[in-house]
């Protein structure tokens, strides 16, 4: 009984043991503003410095309502912390964000940066010099293509810039690998929204019904 | 007699040491540092180490003006025919003298020289005066900032002879004659002036030539004549330069004034496409720039490179930046992101860089140490990731928001340069009660109606909030009389109509998405 107690610390301590919590609990997530969601989630909020990919089928399913609370806070600073208020990148939205909108939901619109580029690269581009200049809090993008090399470049921009990658995309992206840390589908019937989360890096995958 | 000119004209005062100096200002008094270029119309025009003369045409033919040292060690020298030149020494090249050259030149040094003295003058072809007094202690006396000057000049390759006096004019002559001199006093500067031959005092030759009739080869001599005769005999204008030289009498000199915008060329001995060696022949024309505007203390937001051509017209590149810049680095890392873009249809045989209006540069302060962010990463501003994403996808591509006071949706905000330096304006506020949709259609999309009831794809939506009735905007072309709903759809999409209820156009449209 001895033995196997002290041969279990033994393999604890070998340094090629990967132990996920631990390594997700070291930067501590951004509240979303949705109890069940921040449940779920590791750090007990949205992973920061990390690429998180929203899928959806279609526009307006609310995607944009549920990053809402979480942007607003990061757009309006937080005095008592600290933070300056950040910047939030839109790369490359498909319809107009409508500003009046976002100041309902307290977003400072004084803080947004809207990006059109012309072609997927430079959405890429755009979205990885947002990423790590260190001024955006937030970067929202809705590239066409996002193989796994991009995303992995996204994310580690990410991690440079201390930042939080936010890519769209559609549900047929769903089984394809991806570097992101958190992933989450969206699909909304008549009874709310509802996420699943496909892959939570340091969590476990769930499912969450009625959001909102 | 000499009591009754005394008193007609106060320039011919007799010098006299114990009355009050006209030229001492209120101040500290001036000391003038005086570099003579007699090299200049070679150095100007001749960069290279291989034997060069300068020639300049004398009564038809082309004479010899300078000589450079290997031109000189192969016999060759001023006053010689160039055939004659030739003939000694086959390779020699020969350049015609240029006086725009030189005078650029020459204001190029003034420019460079501003930074040691506010008070930079340009005396005639090849004398350049600086007044040094106030610089004395910033630049750690005069001995290291004569050091100084002569290195900085020969690096750049001018030979000068340098003085230093109390009046422009005496520093001038001593330098010409070669005097390595520091006079700051003017009893000094008299006995300095006095040993002088008149050859560096540039007097027309005639006048020489009839001093030296008369037995006078040095200042000295000229100054014991009498002061009524030789003003008689060689003109007022040589007693007043006597007596300016010594400090009796005032002698004004204007300020060199800088030109305020740069402009720049690099002219190629043969035609260039290698891009990476235009993208450093553009470096190198951004760190004169910078040197420009260091001296002056100016940054500025534009510039534009022109990329000239043999034949096609010249190809334009403009850059801007948010706020005044000089830094090249900065210029650079824009310009690449540009340059990558740019198609130059043939190759290039001349770079410009014109600089844009210039602007005194806004100081920022930084970041106390422990007032920054742990860990905090920022690499640049908000401005200049805008100008970097400008840069590479244009200016129409980046904005931000301002709200407008408008109860019409579609005009209730436009989007903000970022750029401008205005800050946003956002105070308008809609009231709480009123629902809008995070995503707007760029324009509303009309949607099919079944017995009344809007239909989105191919489905009834059920209303779910509504009317918030807009009717307003009659005054201009945009007026609108709309009733307006959420909607959700059987798949739970929350849709943002109106039904519009002028009668020409009644029908249900969607406007946006709750998203």
């Amino acid at each position: 009984m001895r033995s196997n107690a002290s041969s279990l610390d033994e393999l604890l301590a070998n340094p090629r043991l990967w132990r996920g919590r631990e390594q997700a609990h070291a930067v501590p997530g951004l509240a979303s503003g949705y109890a069940e969601l921040d449940r779920h989630l590791p750090g007990g909020g949205w992973p920061q410095q990390a690429l998180t990919e929203i899928l959806i089928e279609q526009y307006g399913i609310g995607e944009l309502q549920i990053l809402m609370p979480a942007l607003a806070r990061l757009s309006n600073g937080n005095l008592e912390a600290g933070a300056d208020p950040g910047w939030i990148a839109w790369v490359a939205p498909p319809l107009q964000p409508y500003p009046p909108a976002l100041q309902q939901w307290n977003i400072n619109l004084e803080r947004m940066l809207i990006v059109r580029p012309r072609s997927d690269a430079e959405i890429l581009w755009s979205a990885e010099q947002a990423l790590t200049s260190g001024t955006c809090a937030a970067v929202l993008l809705w590239p066409d293509r996002l193989d796994d090399q991009a995303g992995r470049r996204l994310q580690l921009a990410a991690e440079k810039g201390a930042s939080w990658a936010i890519a769209f995309r559609p549900l047929t992206a769903r089984n394809e690998p991806s570097a992101a840390a958190l992933r989450i589908e969206l699909r909304s019937d008549e009874q709310g929204t509802h996420a699943s989360i496909l892959k939570n890096r340091g969590g476990r995958p769930a499912v969450i019904r009625g959001i909102f | 007699m000499a009591r009754a000119l005394r008193q007609q004209s106060l320039p011919l005062a007799e010098p006299a040491a114990s009355k009050a100096p006209v030229t001492r200002a209120a101040g500290t008094p001036r000391l003038w540092f005086c570099v003579y270029l007699p090299e200049l119309p070679l150095q100007a025009c001749v960069r290279s180490s291989a034997a060069s003369v300068v020639v300049e045409e004398q009564r038809g033919i082309h004479r010899v003006l300078l000589a450079n040292e290997q031109a000189a060690s192969a016999g060759i020298m001023p006053g010689q025919s160039a055939n004659a030149a030739l003939a000694l020494l086959p390779d020699l090249k020969v350049v015609e003298r240029s006086e725009l050259r030189e005078q650029q030149a020459l204001e190029e040094l003034a420019t460079w020289l501003e930074r040691f003295t506010s008070f930079v003058s340009i005396a005639g072809r090849n004398v350049l005066l600086l007044e040094i007094a106030g610089s004395l202690h910033l630049f750690g006396g005069l001995k290291k900032l004569r050091k100084r000057i002569a290195i900085e000049l020969f690096e750049q390759g001018f030979s000068a002879a340098l003085a230093i006096a109390p009046t422009p004019l005496g520093a001038t002559w001593l330098a010409r004659a070669g005097r390595r001199v520091c006079i700051r006093d003017k009893e000094n500067l008299a006995q300095a002036l006095r040993k002088l031959p008149l050859a560096c005092l540039a007097w027309p030759p005639a006048v020489c030539e009839a001093l030296n009739g008369v037995g006078v080869t040095t200042v000295g001599e000229c100054l014991r004549l009498p002061r009524d005769g030789f003003a008689r005999r060689f003109g007022v204008e040589r007693l007043l330069q006597l007596d300016r030289a010594q400090g009796h009498l005032a002698d004004p000199r204007s300020s060199w004034r800088a030109p305020q915008r740069f402009c720049s060329d690099y002219e190629m001995t043969e035609e260039q496409s290698d891009r990476e060696l235009l993208l450093s022949l553009c470096h190198e024309l951004l760190l004169r720039q910078e040197r420009f505007l260091l001296t002056r203390q100016l940054g500025t937001q534009r510039l534009r490179f022109s990329f000239f051509h043999l034949k096609a017209p010249a190809t334009e590149l403009t850059l801007g930046c948010a706020t005044a810049e000089r830094v090249a680095a900065c210029w650079q890392e824009l310009l690449r992101l540009r340059f990558e873009q740019l198609t130059l249809p043939e190759a290039v045989i001349a770079i410009r860089l014109r600089g844009g209006a210039t602007q005194a540069m806004q100081a920022e302060s930084a970041h106390l140490e422990f007032t920054r962010k742990a860990g905090s990463t920022q690499r640049y501003s908000i401005t200049q990731l805008a100008e970097r994403l400008t840069a590479r996808i244009g200016e129409q591509s980046v904005s931000g928001f301002e709200t407008v006071a408008e109860h019409r949706p579609q005009l209730a905000w436009r989007p903000h340069n970022l750029l401008s330096g205005k800050a946003a304006s956002t105070l308008v506020r809609l009231g709480r009660g009123l629902r809008r949709p995070l995503w707007m259609l760029p324009e509303p999309a009309v949607l099919s109606a079944e017995q009344g009831y809007p239909v989105h794809d191919g489905r009834r939506l059920m209303l779910l909030d509504g009317p918030e009735r807009l009717e307003t905007g009659w005054w201009d072309k945009d007026g609108i009389t709309r009733d307006y709903y959420m909607a959700v759809n059987p798949a739970g999409m929350r849709l943002w109509i109106f039904r519009n209820r002028q009668r020409e156009q009644a029908a249900w449209y969607l406007h946006g998405f709750f998203g």
